[in-house]
């Protein structure tokens, strides 16, 4: 985490007051791209919703904190 | 009579209210009305099925009416049963009819009806549908039989085929329901299984199995097979599909494919030609059969008639081949071609006296000679199938009776009909000899035939299907040679064995567009595309396209030309500029493209009616005065006194559905030949009949299509209106309005817009501009950025433009609102003021103003796809994603997670940023070990960009990941608009809202356009929009642009006049500069601009110094690579011209590619460390700088045994 912490103080030299990020979580659930539902996946395993063997799983937002950079827009 | 009238106008009030004050009744003029009358009579219920045609599965089910027995419904078919009843029955309602309906109000409505029917890409859907219900099973039926040579006694028999719909096939639970939105998703194929059911020879009884399942087919979407077939809105989006889809195209590994509709001569039919320059006169006739496709020409040689065919080595008389087909008789020959006609007698004399000539009397004789004739190849391939040597007379008559002509056949060798056959195309090659006018057009469309996806899949099918077949015997073969087998024989396990031919042809033919069949000689690349995705139109455009055969090289005019016969078939605007011009085109809007039609009951009806058989005449018979030959499908089946009764009598029962409705039937006056046609693919589209000076439909027609009680289909079936093919069309006359109609007029046009297509009906006004623009327009409306469908969002596409902000345009067409861009528009309404404003709006160049864009015009997205394989090896290991320890760049892995390696959507990746940290093994051959290398997918471009989507799947091989990413964009100087005129232009300057001109009401324009564009491209559709969207604007209204129609200008006036504008659409303007009025009245008011695809951050490029390409080790080529800017040939000339040595010198090699190296002053050869190897001293070497790609040059040629030298001289 303390890379991320570099990160914003590089590009940003006033952030936001410190926030407690949220950890992100050692098995990620995957959301499923039929029913919805979530299912905790490794690598390994095969990929299918537990719910409705479903194979297309899409993974959720990320739990950092994003800031967008300004597009300056050409003159 | 009035009794009858009565209960009509109580039936439809609202209709007969334009009519009811018309004139008193005219006295009714007592019809003789043919015998065939009962006949004629419409049957409205679709329950009694027509049995004359044999096409039944292809019957449109959208007769629901009928089916459900609600009240409601009911009433409604009675209501036009009764109009029925007027409109025909016992002709009391004649004259009711004909009075009031001096014009047809919103018949333009049969157009929709005809789309809700037919759907935009129904020729695509019927012709795979065609295939799958019935071209497929004719094929089965042809190659049945599977026989061992081993054991005759085992056999293998198909009895019959069907295919399922498209399900997962791998999971072994019950059936899933596979959609093509998975498909897109996971990379696989949209396919469904194909089963036969066969019968066999066990040990010693027969056996049947069922549902074997022999391959699979690529389905095509929204066909009978299709999940997507015949489903509501909610349905199509539970599967993640957009209801405006179009269907028509496949999903094969992921990527939708379009098989283009391919434009030919027709086949089986003569074809005359000349050529002038030689003097010679040519018929053709490209036979196709289901074995092979030959061409047999008929052609002239010193004003004598040869036939000319691949199978022989010269040209062979006529009256030889004529003679070895059995007509020995020079005078039945002679009345066969000639008939009685004394010119054509006299131009024949020649060619009778050289069969003399060559003394060949007897059939024996002629058989004789061609057989010495016989191309060797020919005679070969012939003699070998029977494993003897055949004698010169069996090698021609087996030439004669299966190569030429081999489309007529020849059963238990009577060779009377190819005889005719020849006779008739020797005569048509006399009368073009006699009249240069009697050639046929190659370009005229009645000559075309449209080749479907069903017709090359069909191919396809039966190819692999033959390749199936004969694995299957070799298999077949294999296990009963042995002696003692294990088991018994099941055709069953052997049929699933081996590969699947079937389902891998299907797959590589369409994922390549490689179709290679040695089979039927067909070699063609480029039949399949993938499917544009660029915006909604452009998928569209695609599924209407048609590719033309003909080289793109040739300099001929006439096939890129625009033919008369095209109009109402084939858009006139729609062609792409530059090579492809006029080659490829676009179908209309009304089009529809014929499937094969069983001719077997049209022959019978024909005879009915009173055609005289072929068989049972002689020449002097066929060509008497009155009398006119009968043609099927270009064979002749006999001939008629009373022509034009027989074609009115056909057409009265084709119109009561006695037939399909897509048989077309003409008289060639020239020819005399009647010539009826049911065969696929001939361009063919609806009209409105006229009887007597009246159209059919009447404004009661339409109220009742209007309440949704009856649908197209009732229109079609009660003979109201009729499909007219290009060539019957000619034998018709057409009325465009109903003021133009007279006594003769057969036929009235639905509505004169459908002329166009569904990319040129997005151009309101079009019939203002001049015609190149809406050409223009057509190419440009398939790179507008806008919304794709409703699932645009879900889709994961390699590249996919979106705007943020899509509006439907102020001035609309009916085409618009028919193919649906109102809901899936691609641009917005800019407030537009003609003017000139700073110099950046010079060359078509456009002033936005900054306001504008800040609040979204122009704004869009840019998503782009990343597929990443994990790929698996030989030894069983395989690709992961991981998260590295210790990292090696922190900040390229910042959204890295540490689950899975892979970053999340929401994240933002900046350049060289990893986003997924995949690892690959590092033995992929050997025994599976633990150690990975890291194979990390970066982000390359400069721009950052936001991750969309990830997903993960499990695919047709392997794991597989998809990356979606995502950037916004604003419009920046040089990003390209366009208006829908063909106009043009890219953005020159962003200027502060505060310097933009306003009006009295404190207006400021979006965009100012320069009137220096209007003069020279006349697109005064484009001034008549702007006036339409500003009435519009005004008025809160939608106003109309539809070609041949729309909202008038007088009335747009009217409006501006009303809420106290000019009439002329122009404005008083304020200088936002100085304050100042203007000096003249602008031009002010909303036009559809839409944003072309063109960006300048997609092309934005420089570098300073990078990669240089290995081999030459100059700059790489291309934005992609980090190109350099080429110096190129052109400039160098300049340099040259100029004399700028040094700069030249700088240029093409210090900045470029300098190498440092030796050469040998005493042998000219290059050499290295002070060294020169052919001399073997370092004596006369010295150094020098020259391109390395001349350094590369000097090795090749030496590499090639030339000895270049290089001969020093003193620079002074």
């Amino acid at each position: 985490m303390s890379q991320q912490a570099d990160r914003y103080s590089q590009q940003n030299p006033n952030p936001m007051p410190a926030r407690s990020i949220p950890k992100p979580p050692e098995t990620i659930e995957y959301i499923c791209g039929d029913c919805g539902a979530k299912t905790a996946m490794k690598t390994s395993e095969l990929i299918r919703c537990r719910e409705c063997g479903h194979r297309v799983m899409y993974k959720p937002r990320t739990t950092r904190i994003v800031r967008y950079q300004v597009q300056f827009e050409a003159r | 009579m009035p009794p009858a009238r009565a209960p009509a106008k109580r039936a439809a009030p609202a209709a007969s209210s334009s009519c009811s004050a018309g004139p008193a009744p005219r006295t009714r003029i007592p019809k003789a009305g043919p015998s065939t009358s009962a006949d004629v009579k419409p049957r409205i219920g679709a329950s009694s099925s027509t049995t004359t045609k044999g096409k039944a599965p292809l019957r449109p089910s959208s007769n629901v009416n009928s089916l459900d027995k609600k009240p409601e419904v009911n009433k409604g078919e009675e209501e036009w049963a009764e109009l029925m009843r007027q409109t025909y029955g016992s002709q009391k309602g004649a004259d009711w009819y004909s009075k009031g309906v001096k014009s047809v109000e919103d018949k333009w409505e049969l157009l929709p009806a005809f789309l809700k029917v037919k759907g935009l890409v129904k020729q695509h859907l019927d012709s795979f549908n065609y295939f799958v219900n019935v071209d497929i099973k004719a094929i089965l039926a042809a190659n049945s039989h599977v026989v061992s040579d081993m054991n005759p006694y085992y056999y293998i028999r198909y009895l019959d085929i069907r295919v399922g719909k498209p399900a997962r096939h791998d999971t072994n639970q019950v059936a899933n329901v596979l959609t093509p939105m998975e498909c897109r998703l996971t990379d696989s194929t949209y396919s469904a299984p194909i089963f036969v059911d066969i019968e066999y020879q066990g040990e010693d009884k027969k056996n049947r199995q069922r549902g074997v399942q022999i391959g699979m087919l690529p389905v095509m979407l929204r066909s009978d097979l299709c999940h997507l077939k015949n489903k509501n809105e909610s349905e199509l989006a539970r599967m993640g599909e957009c209801p405006m889809d179009p269907g028509g195209y496949f999903v094969v590994k992921g990527t939708e494919k379009v098989i283009l509709v391919q434009e030919q001569l027709s086949k089986n039919r003569i074809i005359v030609m000349r050529d002038p320059k030689k003097d010679e006169t040519t018929a053709e006739v490209t036979s196709s059969t289901h074995d092979r496709v030959v061409k047999t020409y008929v052609t002239t040689k010193n004003k004598r008639l040869y036939l000319r065919h691949n199978s022989f080595k010269e040209f062979i008389p006529i009256v030889i081949a004529l003679k070895a087909m059995g007509i020995t008789s020079d005078k039945e020959i002679l009345q066969l071609i000639c008939g009685s006609d004394e010119r054509y007698q006299e131009a024949f004399g020649v060619s009778l006296e050289e069969a003399a000539r060559e003394k060949t009397f007897t059939r024996r004789q002629a058989l004789e000679w061609i057989g010495a004739r016989v191309s060797p190849n020919q005679a070969k391939d012939d003699g070998g199938s029977y494993g003897q040597k055949l004698t010169p007379v069996d090698i021609a008559q087996q030439a004669l009776a299966a190569m030429v002509l081999g489309h007529v056949p020849v059963r238990n060798m009577n060779f009377r009909p190819k005889c005719i056959y020849l006779a008739t195309m020797s005569r048509r090659v006399l009368m073009a000899m006699i009249d240069e006018h009697m050639v046929d057009d190659r370009d005229y469309v009645g000559n075309k035939r449209l080749e479907l996806a069903g017709q090359l899949l069909s191919l396809l099918f039966e190819d692999s299907f033959k390749t199936f077949n004969s694995e299957l015997k070799k298999r077949m073969d294999k296990i009963l040679e042995k002696k003692s087998r294990a088991g018994p024989f099941d055709a069953g396990s052997l049929i699933r064995q081996g590969g699947d031919p079937i389902t891998s042809a299907f797959v590589r033919s369409i994922s390549t567009g490689n179709w290679s069949l040695k089979r039927f000689h067909v070699e063609r690349a480029g039949v399949t595309h993938v499917l544009s995705r660029l915006s909604f139109i452009a998928a569209l455009g695609m599924m209407t396209r048609i590719s033309s055969q003909f080289e793109k090289t040739r300099k001929v005019s006439g096939p890129r030309a625009l033919q008369p016969s095209q109009w109402g078939m084939l858009c006139p605007s729609d062609t792409p500029e530059g090579e492809a011009c006029g080659l490829v085109k676009n179908l209309a809007l009304m089009t529809h493209i014929t499937t094969d039609v069983p001719e077997e009951p049209l022959l019978k009806m024909a005879f009915l009616l009173g055609v005289e058989d072929i068989s049972l005449l002689t020449g002097n018979e066929l060509y008497r005065p009155g009398v006119h030959l009968v043609q099927v499908n270009g064979t002749l089946i006999g001939v008629t006194h009373l022509a034009k009764r027989f074609v009115r009598t056909f057409r009265k029962l084709r119109r009561a559905g006695r037939t399909s409705e897509f048989v077309s039937i003409y008289i060639n006056h020239h020819q005399r030949t009647i010539y009826i046609a049911s065969d696929g693919g001939r361009i063919c589209r609806p009209m409105i009949i006229v009887e007597k000076g009246k159209p059919r439909v009447t404004s009661k027609h339409m109220k009742l299509l209007k309440e949704g009680k009856v649908t197209f289909d009732h229109f079609l079936r009660s003979g109201l209106v009729e499909y007219l093919d290009v060539n019957e069309e000619n034998d018709s006359f057409i009325a465009c309005y109903e003021s133009e109609i007279v006594e003769e007029t057969t036929h009235l046009e639905i509505e004169p817009f459908t002329i166009l297509g569904a990319v040129a009906g997005l151009i309101p006004y079009p019939h203002h501009n001049q015609s190149p623009r809406n050409t223009y327009q057509c190419a440009m409306g398939k790179q507008a950025i806008g919304a794709i469908a409703y699932n645009q969002l879900n889709r994961i596409d390699t590249l996919l433009y979106l705007m943020t902000y899509p509006q439907q345009p102020m001035v609309k067409t009916k085409t618009i609102e028919l193919v649906g861009y109102n809901k899936l528009p691609a641009g917005q309404n800019a407030t537009v003021a003609v003017m000139s404003y700073s110099g950046y709006d010079i060359e078509d160049a456009l002033i936005l103003n900054r306001a504008s864009v800040d609040r979204g015009f122009g704004r869009c997205h840019v998503l782009k796809k990343q597929t990443i394989p994990m790929r698996t090896f030989a030894n069983g290991s395989h690709e992961r994603t991981a998260y590295p320890d210790p990292l090696p760049r922190p900040d390229a892995y910042a959204f890295i997670d540490r689950a899975d390696g892979m970053t999340a959507p929401g994240a933002t990746v900046n350049q060289f940023d990893v986003m997924i940290h995949r690892e690959t093994p590092i033995d992929t051959r050997g025994p599976s070990t633990e150690g990975y290398k890291p194979s990390p997918i970066t982000h390359k471009l400069p721009e950052p960009i936001q991750i969309d989507k990830v997903m993960i799947t499990e695919g047709e091989d392997g794991s597989l990941i998809k990356i979606l990413t995502r950037q916004t964009r604003r419009p920046e100087l040089g990003d390209k608009f366009s208006s829908r005129h063909g106009q043009k232009g890219v953005c020159g300057l962003i200027v502060p809202q505060a310097d933009m001109p306003f009006n009295d009401q404190g207006i400021v324009p979006d965009i100012i356009m320069n009137p220096h564009g209007f003069p020279s491209r006349m697109t005064v559709g484009k001034m008549i929009e702007l006036l339409s969207g500003k009435a519009g604007v005004l008025a809160g209204k939608l106003q109309y642009g539809t070609a041949f129609g729309g909202s008038k200008v007088v009335d747009m006036s009217q409006i501006l006049i009303d809420n106290g504008f000019s009439y002329a659409g122009k404005d008083m303007l304020t200088s936002g500069i100085t304050g100042q009025p203007m000096e003249a009245y602008v031009y002010f008011g909303p036009i559809y601009y839409q944003k072309l695809k063109h960006m300048v951050m997609d092309k934005m490029h420089a570098r300073p110094t990078g990669p240089r390409a290995n081999l030459t080790r100059q700059p790489t080529e291309g934005r992609s690579k980090d190109g350099g800017l080429r110096l190129g040939e052109m400039e160098r000339d300049c340099l040259i011209g100029y004399g700028a040595t040094q700069l030249l010198l700088e240029r093409l090699m210090i900045s470029s590619d300098a190498f440092e190296t030796q050469v040998c002053e005493t042998c000219g050869m290059l050499g290295y460390n002070n060294w020169c190897p052919k001399c073997k001293s370092g004596k006369g070497v010295i150094g020098l700088t020259i391109p390395y790609a001349a350094k590369l040059l000097i090795q090749e040629l030496m590499g090639m045994n030339i000895m270049p030298k290089l001969c020093m001289e003193d620079t002074v």
